[in-house]
């Protein structure tokens, strides 16, 4: 069974349609990029999966079951904003997650977080912007979902900490789970890519493995994007 | 998962209102304790601004409640929070009932501080004797029993407030719906249901009045020489309307948010 296959997908706003026919199917246990350009249509699309956007039509389905209280239970999604309840302490928001999400591992998001030189008994409104999406970042990947969805998660962060960033995706994501990356940000994200979906205008362009396509195009993920969407 | 989003609830709004209990309280002590028999002009006036900000404290209990109730839903649901709201493995249903239910919670509690507020403040056997006439006379003059009357009138009052409250909720949902992230459609669609579920009761009980000539003399006549049972019945009457209008609203919200949500 596909971990998550989205079937001839429309959305629009008014008479903007936003996302064009958009099918799709990922697997289990790969790390893949959205990528696209500014307006594509990859947060558009990740807020569908996430119940946050209702389709125009056709339909996502993850392990098999519409989106509803049992897609949630096995996605940990990280949106671009800050989202959390900034009156909260950092220990609440623990609190919080592990009351909600069965699969949170409490342990490791205090020791991620104690990496990170952040104090839990700290209130979210005394933190800055990144210190508060480091939070997030550590709580999502302290889940042990089955599809980790990270949208535009180097936005607005120093190249020191994207670093930090992509080492804590990857050494912290549960074995046989997908990881969905929205970013514009390809040459920093590439080398731990191993699947591509090309996003153009709300239409899927390209899928394919990161190997597949640096040997038949002979030029990083980073050049091909360069050359598919030179403006 | 009800219990626990209704904790985050309630913790929320435990936070932002204990403030305004205390204070009432506070007020309330003051009024009290500067209640002397014989007192001068200056704690006089102390104790008219203590008696004044204590009334004002309970006005605002209650107005705080509506107010807070509102914001805590459309940042719950529609605001930046929301993306974490819409992603927790819980049914909409809950997340609608979690909100009702901590409304209902805080209203009683604020009654709750209201009524001791006002006892701390101005219990003294002659209020208390002065209050019983006056409410003697009103339930003879209505042929009411006491006790029926007080729980009436209160369960109207809690009933009203709660359907005020319930149409801004399905405000804030049409109004979204319509014209994502602007308040001015959410205020407008609240207002309107407002005004449909007050016409609404008063339909229905113009309504009833074909089958009850005494409530019908409510509506014809412009004197005070009617029957004094109709008053009851028109009681009884506005409370069950209220019910199955707030009962009808929330299944209207829950439809409505089951339908899907658009985030900005």
């Amino acid at each position: 069974m596909e971990l998550l296959e989205v079937k001839h997908l429309n959305k629009s706003f008014g008479k903007k349609q936003i996302l064009k026919d958009v099918s799709f199917s990922l697997t289990g246990g790969k790390i893949i990029g959205l990528l696209g350009k500014n307006g594509a249509g990859k947060s558009t699309l990740i807020k569908l999966i996430n119940d946050l956007l209702t389709p125009t039509s056709g339909e996502i389905l993850v392990n098999g079951k519409k989106v509803g209280i049992e897609s949630k239970k096995v996605i940990s999604y990280l949106p671009e904003r800050t989202y959390l309840n900034k009156q909260m302490k950092v220990s609440e928001v623990i609190e919080y997650f592990k009351d909600f999400y069965d699969d949170f591992d409490e342990k490791k998001a205090k020791r991620l977080l104690k990496d990170l030189d952040l104090d839990i008994e700290e209130r979210l409104t005394k933190m800055s912007k990144g210190m508060q999406e480091k939070v997030q970042l550590v709580l999502v990947m302290s889940r042990e979902a089955d599809l980790y969805i990270l949208d535009e998660p180097l936005g607005g962060v120093d190249p020191a900490t994207r670093d930090y960033i992509l080492d804590t995706i990857l050494s912290n994501f549960k074995e046989n789970a997908s990881v969905v990356i929205s970013t514009h940000l390809i040459s920093d994200i590439e080398r731990i890519l191993d699947e591509v979906i090309f996003i153009d205008k709300g239409k899927i362009i390209l899928q394919s493995g990161t190997d597949e396509l640096r040997e038949k195009e002979n030029a990083s993920i980073d050049d091909i994007f360069r050359r598919m969407f030179k403006c | 998962m009800l219990n626990k989003l209704l904790k985050y609830d309630l913790k929320y709004m435990i936070k932002n209102m204990s403030v305004f209990y205390i204070l009432t309280i506070f007020f309330a002590i003051t009024t009290r304790l500067l209640s002397l028999p014989e007192q001068s002009i200056m704690i006089s006036i102390i104790r008219k601004i203590s008696s004044g900000c204590m009334i004002a404290m309970i006005a605002n209990i209650i107005i705080n409640v509506m107010m807070r109730s509102w914001i805590r839903f459309r940042d719950s649901l529609y605001k930046d929070e929301s993306y974490l709201t819409h992603t927790l493995p819980v049914s909409k249903n809950n997340l609608y009932n979690s909100k009702f239910i901590q409304t209902v919670v805080f209203f009683f509690v604020g009654f709750i501080i209201a009524l001791l507020g006002l006892f701390i403040a101005y219990y003294s056997k002659d209020n208390w004797e002065a209050l019983k006439t006056f409410i003697t006379t009103i339930t003879t003059g209505m042929n009411m029993r006491t006790s029926f009357f007080i729980a009436i009138a209160i369960t109207i009052v809690f009933l009203e407030i709660l359907n005020a409250i319930q149409c801004g909720f399905l405000g804030i949902i049409l109004g979204h719906k319509m014209n994502n992230g602007k308040v001015g459609y959410s205020v407008l669609f609240g207002f309107i249901i407002y005004l449909i579920a007050q016409g609404l009761v008063l339909g229905l009980v113009f309504a009833y009045g074909f089958f009850d000539s005494s409530v019908m003399e409510l509506f014809k006549t412009a004197t005070i020489n009617i029957d004094v049972n109709a008053f009851k019945i028109l009681a009884i009457l506005s409370a069950i309307l209220y019910l199955i209008i707030i009962f009808v609203m929330s299944i209207i919200c829950k439809i409505e948010l089951n339908k899907g949500v658009n985030i900005e």
